[in-house]
Formats: structure tokens, sequence, C-alpha cells
């Protein structure tokens, strides 16, 4: 069905614009009013949500027509979701879907971005979106962990791509380590034969490649018999979570972002951050953890004839009213000494970090461009870092900060937890 | 139409390369309209740059703001005011903001709550420019239309850059009528064609006291957006009348009194769609609110400035509805369905939910005027509908009309509307039927029909305004580049 399917949702857009806004009731004054990067960077209507849309309908009537100046709107976009929150805040219809059904059907014209295509080919080489600087497991050496492809594990840990292969992130899987092992979790990595969720794949528009890692993982935990299946970066949480349940690949498998299962730990007594770490932050969220982190809904029906724009049976949108909000902010509560202060735009209308869809490799000055925004907002609630939950939001911050000269310093809220209980 | 190379490259070297684009796989995202091109000029300098070439090429022109609506003509240049988008000033003490076209209500709003202040709020919504000129929710207390455009600078068809009222002799924004030129029956033209050609680039805005908090308490995740307290001295209620005679005498009283902060005649449906997050809750909540009202009713806010006020206007008003037979729906009353009605009505001047929701398109028939004569006329439109709810061609909302009153007084707005899914060619065509019929005989009933045209039918009715603005029209366009239309969308 591919975009056909979304033709309705599409041609329901009126063009109000509030896709390029935080909703109406969150504006709290002229600056952080925006929320879609793209519109924000390149003005012309067609990159935002609705224009997105509007071409989609177009090009279903009339054919698809792919000039530069189109395939730049579509890969110039995070997938950050951001826009159909502020959409359905109001209207009943899909708008990342289809956004996303016109990425995966250039794909599959073979109308890709070149950078993306190189991400690819390292993906299907490697297993991994990351281009490999050792082995895979080797940020676990020496700490002697449950071997999942060798051992039964009830917990699996995937770390992901980045954090497993950027020598500036492994510190996260290590710092994941020791706060499981102080809770007394009885966790196992797959180490080397761990391969990327293909969470990214999905959104640059790589269907296939996608569903290909999903069999391999989802093959890879069947054979661990794990349970839950724990990770260390959003991309890979919703890419388990949603997408894999989006396609039937889920089953019952239990999928937990590292915070979540920080929040649960603590709550549940098996983890009790002592040490102060005296900090003023503000904490950004991802936006596959966030409003793209809502479960996955199944449904399958039909338009009724009429006057109105409704299935049978019902159809319950996605609306990110259900994504991981609270978690990280309990946990950070929960980190004596820490103080959270609150950017202008945050949970489901978050300003994304600028990585999303591939961006930071097709067009890594829009990412940064991006990133730079979040950091002015950062800088403004006067807070001295900035915690995340996503390896890709803390590793494009960094960048972001490196070039303007910002004092703010960035964690992934790991490192704050692994501080507090050492 | 396509631009010559040279005429795209003077456009480009007035806005850059990166502010032009005539892509045809941009243009289903403008209004599905085969443009010249795009352009985004940043500021005025730019606009009567590209203003002069469009008279030196002939080339017709439009300029507008976020752009939800508009009716374009293949090959005409689009000014997308985007990148224009600074608020210039907010001057508390003379009681006025001065925006460029593409600050929204929302930003601007949000930034006068801080400092105990509001503006009017349009019935597009807050989502759209500050600058539009129109009427909305809270015209009770801040009017409406082109009332509360203080001086603007204006770009004429020519390219001439205008300084109309105070701004025309001064740097000063507070008076759209001297001491300058006032050229307000121009430059905000209540009549059909009800734009002005050229583009606003600036203007200035009327604000208002705002009784309420620096920022409304919002609580809760999309769309399920609540307050965790109702303000201070802020109510919000329905009622339901047993007559529309009744309704209109509370309506009158309450303008008379001078107690209401916006005074909004929704139909139950409104507030159905107001309250609800889906099309099915909100078709559940209609069915059920329609068993809870005797018959046609108003929403209202009080918004007292002390304790003592609120609880004068609370008195007032009781002894108002009570004379008038009114009834107070129960589930308005609701502490958190009345939150959200706050916010819906104050900061997002509804819009959304209520109109295009349903099945993406709706169309509306707006008439000015004495509200109980212009009630009687949105009656029979409501009668017309009818049948297209039987038939399901559109949503069934009972039939009713809404409205508010202006300036608590008389006058005021009357609109109905249906809401349809535009993909329907059957609807579709029943809708437009319904409209040019209901608009034609308000017109022959001498009801002032906002959206009623064409001009000299329209002209010959009004004192044949339309030969005067017809031969004003030729001299500020002389190469009929914005002819027609041209204001901001």
């Amino acid at each position: 069905m591919g975009l056909e399917q979304y033709k309705g949702d599409m041609e329901m857009c009126c063009r109000c614009s509030a896709c390029k806004w935080i909703p109406m009731q969150r504006v709290s004054g002229y600056r952080y009013a925006h929320v879609c990067p793209s519109i924000s960077k390149y003005n012309f209507h067609s990159y935002s949500g609705g224009g997105r849309l509007n071409i989609g309908a177009a090009m279903l009537k009339q054919g698809f027509n792919y000039t530069d100046r189109l395939l730049d709107i579509i890969y110039n976009c995070q997938m950050c979701g951001a826009c159909g929150v502020s959409c359905n805040y109001a209207m009943d219809m899909e708008v990342l879907e289809p956004i996303q059904e016109f990425r995966i059907k250039c794909v599959e014209d073979g109308k890709t971005h070149p950078a993306l295509d190189q991400v690819i080919a390292g993906l299907r080489k490697h297993g991994s979106e990351v281009p490999p600087t050792g082995k895979r497991g080797d940020w676990a050496l020496g700490l002697h962990l449950k071997d999942a492809t060798k051992e039964k594990v009830d917990v699996l840990y995937h770390a992901g791509c980045l954090i497993s292969y950027d020598k500036n992130m492994q510190k996260l899987a290590k710092a994941t380590v020791k706060i499981l092992q102080k809770a007394g979790v009885e966790f196992g990595i797959a180490g080397d034969a761990e391969t990327c969720s293909g969470g990214r794949a999905y959104q640059m528009g790589y269907q296939e490649d996608f569903l290909n890692q999903a069999q391999k993982n989802m093959a890879l935990i069947k054979q661990s018999g794990a349970k839950t299946v724990v990770t260390g970066c959003a991309d890979g949480y919703q890419a388990f979570k949603v997408l894999y349940d989006k396609f039937k690949l889920k089953g019952n498998l239990e999928v937990l972002h590292i915070s979540e299962y920080i929040d649960r730990l603590t709550k549940e007594g098996r983890l009790k951050p002592q040490k102060k770490v005296d900090l003023l932050v503000t904490y950004h969220d991802p936006c596959r953890l966030g409003r793209l982190g809502e479960p996955w809904i199944p449904w399958a029906g039909k338009k009724v004839p009429g006057d109105r724009f409704v299935f049978d049976p019902p159809k319950t949108y996605r609306r990110g009213t259900h994504g991981v909000y609270q978690p990280p902010r309990d946990v950070l509560k929960s980190i004596p000494g820490v103080k959270l202060t609150e950017m202008t735009r945050i949970k489901e209308y978050a300003w994304c970090c600028g990585a999303g869809g591939g961006v930071d490799a097709s067009n890594p000055d829009f990412a940064q461009w991006t990133a730079r925004e979040r950091i002015d907002e950062a800088e403004s609630t006067g807070a001295e870092a900035l915690v995340t939950t996503c390896c890709w939001c803390e590793k494009t911050f960094h960048q972001a900060i490196a070039e303007t000269g910002s004092r703010l310093k960035v964690y992934d809220i790991v490192e704050l937890v692994e501080t507090a209980i050492t | 139409m396509a631009l010559s190379k040279d005429i795209y490259s003077a456009f480009e070297d007035v806005v850059g390369p990166e502010y032009i684009c005539n892509d045809p796989v941009i243009m289903p995202s403008y209004h599905g309209t085969e443009f010249a091109a795009i352009v985004l000029p940043k500021d005025t300098a730019e606009v009567q740059a590209i203003v002069k070439l469009c008279n030196k090429y002939k080339l017709p022109f439009r300029p507008v703001c976020t752009g939800w609506t508009g009716k374009f003509s293949k090959g005409t240049l689009y000014l997308d005011l985007r990148r224009m988008n600074r608020i210039i000033e907010i001057n508390e003490t003379n009681m006025y903001a001065v925006v460029e076209p593409y600050v929204i209500s929302a930003q601007l709003q949000a930034e006068l709550m801080k400092r105990g202040l509001h503006l009017n709020v349009k019935g597009a919504g807050s989502n759209c420019s500050a600058m539009l000129r129109g009427h909305g929710h809270l015209d009770q207390t801040t009017s409406g239309d082109d009332r509360n455009h203080l001086a603007i600078e204006w770009v004429t068809p020519a390219g001439d850059i205008v300084r109309s009222g105070s701004l025309g002799s001064s740097d000063e924004w507070f008076c759209g009528d001297g001491p300058g030129p006032s050229l307000r029956s121009i430059l905000t033209s209540a009549v059909p064609p009800g734009v002005t050609p050229g583009v606003f680039t600036k203007a200035a805005l009327k604000i208002y006291h705002w009784p309420g908090p620096s920022r409304f308490p919002v609580e809760g995740i999309s769309p399920k957006y609540y307050l965790s307290e109702i303000p201070p001295n802020f109510m919000a209620r329905y009622f339901s009348f047993p007559s529309v005679e009744k309704m209109w005498e509370a309506e009158i009283k309450i303008g008379e009194s001078e107690i209401a902060f916006e005074l909004m005649g929704f139909n139950v449906a409104m507030v159905a769609a107001n309250i609800t997050t889906s099309n099915e809750e909100e078709e559940q909540t209609f069915q059920r609110l329609s068993k809870e009202v005797q018959g046609p009713g108003f929403f209202i806010i009080l918004a007292g400035n002390s304790a003592a006020d609120f609880a004068y206007k609370k008195r007032v008003l009781e002894q108002i509805i009570g004379e008038a037979g009114g009834r107070s729906l129960a589930s308005v009353e609701d502490p958190r369905t009345e939150g959200i009605l706050l916010c819906q009505c104050i900061r997002i001047s509804a819009s959304i939910r209520e109109t295009f929701r349903p099945g993406g398109a709706f169309s509306s028939i707006p008439v000015m005027g004495q509200r109980d004569l212009t009630i009687q006329w949105a009656i029979g439109a409501g009668q017309a509908k009818e049948p297209l709810i039987e038939k399901g061609l559109i949503v069934d909302d009972g039939g009713a009309f809404f409205g508010w009153g202006v300036e608590q007084g008389h006058l005021g707005k009357t609109e109905i509307f249906c809401k349809y899914d535009p993909q329907n060619p059957e609807a579709k065509k029943a809708v437009e039927d319904w409209h040019n019929a209901q608009s034609a005989r308000a017109f022959q009933e001498r009801y002032f029909a906002l959206l009623a045209g064409p001009n000299e039918e329209i002209g010959r009715g009004l004192s044949n305004y339309h030969l005067w603005w017809n031969k004003i029209q030729q001299a500020l366009d002389p190469n009929g580049v914005s002819a027609g239309a041209g204001a901001l969308v």
C-alpha cells in the first residue's frame, strides 16, 4: 500500500500551519515557538509537515516528479514527528507516517541520497550505522559480562552502534553496566554479535534493510531467551519497541530504555543514588524516546463513507501522548543535588537535536544548525548542563557546543546516575 | 507561466538564491497553484524592490502570511512573508504592538500576557498572523476587524512606501488616522473585495488590558491539555435558552452591562468539538450535550479585575440569565472542561477542531450587522442545511449557527458553516449550492454577507462604492499587478 494508504490523510491537510509550531497553548513567548527544524531552516512551506503532505497527495494524483528540489525537501527532515504532534492536537490524520512512506518510496525508486547510501552500505557490511573502529564488543573487554549468544539471559542490554563503536560514547555502555550491576540485575550482552536495530535505516527510508536488521535481532533475542531488552539509545528503543511491533516482529518482548529501567530499579529500591551531584540541569527529550516512543497501536480498517474522516473500526491515533517523558525526569529527581529546570519546548513538543532521519549524515550543517538552536534554548534556562537520554543527541550537542563555544556541559543520564551511585 | 531566466534572476538578485523557487514540485504546497515563483523577502526594502520589479515586468503578485487559505491566479508571483517575523515594539504605555506579517497571534499574545495585556485573536486562530484583519472570540472586549489597526507601513501596488496615520508625520505608531495621512477606508476596507492592494509590511495593533495570569497553568500531554486550576476571578460557562429571543435578550443585556470578557454564541456542536480530542468523541459528546440544552445558547467568559469586580460580574450575570430563563450547561461547569474551553477560546481561538477536523473542509457565510436581525437570517440558512445533514453530506451540527457581539453592543457577527468531505463530489456540490443560495438570500434581504460577491452587485446596494473603489484601485495600481487583491491572507 505504501504512500497510497495515506491518501485520505494527506488530503485532510488544511494548511493551517499548526505543524510548524508547538501547540498553541504551549507558546509562552516569541522565542522557542517553532517546532519543525526543516521549515524553520528552509522556509518554503514545502519543508513543513503540511507541505510534505500536500506534495505527496499531488504526486499520488499526478505522478512522481523527482527533481533536485524534491529530494532536498525529502531528505532535509529529521523525521522527528513534531509536526504530527502539533497537527494531531486538533486533527485526526496521520502526518509522520505518510512522510515516512514518501521516503521509503524514494528509496524504492532509487532516488536516494549518496551519504545515506554510504551509511546503508556500512550497515549491510558491518551491521552498524557508524563505521566500525574495532570489534563491536570491545567496549566490554575485561568487564566479564554474560554473553547472550552463549548463555540464556532474562535481560539483554543492547548498546547500539554509536555507543559500541564511538570511543567517546563507550563510556555510556560502561556506566550502564555499572548501574545494572549495582542494582543486582542479571543481564547479558551480545558483544560482537550485536547488530544494529535498524531504526535509523527505517528513518532514512531503507525499509528492507530495517526489516533485515529486525529479523536478525529478533532471532538473536529468541536464541538468548531474553524477555527484556534494555537499550542505550533512543533510536534503538523506538526500533525495538515501536517499529518491530509495527511489523509484527516484537511479540511479547519487553523493551525498556535504560532511563525507564533505572527509574524502575530506583522505585523498587534496588538502586539508590546517594552521592550528591550538585548540578542545575535541563533535560532534552529525544524524539524517539519521547513522542515517537509511544507504543504502536495496531489497526486495520476502512474509512466510513460520509461526511467525516472516520474509520471502521475507529482509529486511535498516536499523538505523542504516551511517550516516555516522566521516567527520565524522575531519575534526575532521584539524584541528590541535581536540580531540573525545564526548557520551553519539552516532552511531546520538544525541539529535535538535529541528528534524526539521517540528517547528521546527509546534511551535517543542518543537523548542527538544529542543535545550536537547542543549545541556545538550554542556555536560556540558566542550566549548567544539558542532559539527554540518547547518544545521537549527545554527540550532536557536543559538536554544536564545540562550534559555538558554549559553556554548557552535555551528559547522558547514565553518566549522572553512575556518579551518584559510585 | 514560467518566468524567463532574466526575470527570475532579477528577483533572485533581490532576495538571494535561497529565497526564491519556481520548481513545480513545491507548488502543491502553495495552494496547488502554478505560481510564477515563490519569493521570501526579509524586509520592507526587499518587498518594495519585488513590487517594483512586478510593475516593470507587469507580473501580478500576492503577499501571504501563514497562508491558511487563498485563491490565486496561475502565473502570479507569491510573496511568502514568512521571514518577516519580528515583533518590532510592544508599547505598554500607549497600548499598541507593532509587528511584521509573520508574527502569529499566539506569539504576540504570549508576550502580551506577561505584561498584563492581550489582543484580538482572529477567528482563523492564533496560528495565523497577528496582523490579520478580522473578527474573533474576543470581539466583545477588543472589538474587531479594522478597529484594531493603527498606523501601518504599506508598500503600494506601484512600489511606493506609505506610512499611514501618526507614522506619516513621526516615528510613532499610536494612531491610524493622524497626524498624517488617514487611509483607513483604503487600507482596511471591510467591504468586498475586503483586501487592500499592495503589501502591509508592518502594522501597529491595539492591545488591551489582560486581567489574567501571565501564563495559563497548562498541564498534561497533547491533546489532553487542561488547566491545573481556573485562574482567579475567571469563569467560563455555557448557557442555553428557551428561545432565540430570550438568548438575544440576555446577550444584549450582557453587552450593556459590560461584564463579559468574551461572549461567543457557540452552538453545542462547537462546544463538543472544542472539548474533545477526536471525531468519534466529538460525535458522542454532541449527541449528549444536545440533550442537555434547552435551545440556542452562548458561551461566556467572565474575567474580574479583582475579587470584588468578579463577584459583581457574576451577580449581574446570574440576574440576566435568570431573567431570560437561561440554564447553565452542567458539563461546562466541570472545572476541567471549563479550563479546556478557556484555553481553546482565549489562546487558540478554537477554530481547527470545529472546522477542519471532521471532514477536512468547511464552507462558511459570515454576516455582519445587528445581531438579532442577522440571527434571523442564519436560522433560515440553518434550515437549508437540514436536507444536507439528512443525506449525510455534511456533518450534523443540528443546523446551528453561531456568532458574537462586538464591543459589548448590538453589532455583531453571525456565521454559519457546513463541514464536509471535499473529496466527496456530491457533498462539495451540495455545499457550494447551499453557499451560493444562502449568500444570495442574504444579499437580497439586505444582510451584509462578508463573502458575498461580485463587487458590482454589492456596490449597487451600497451607494455604488465599487465605482469609487475601482478608481482608487486604478490609481494605486496603474499596471494592474495587484488587481482585486493583494493584502494579507
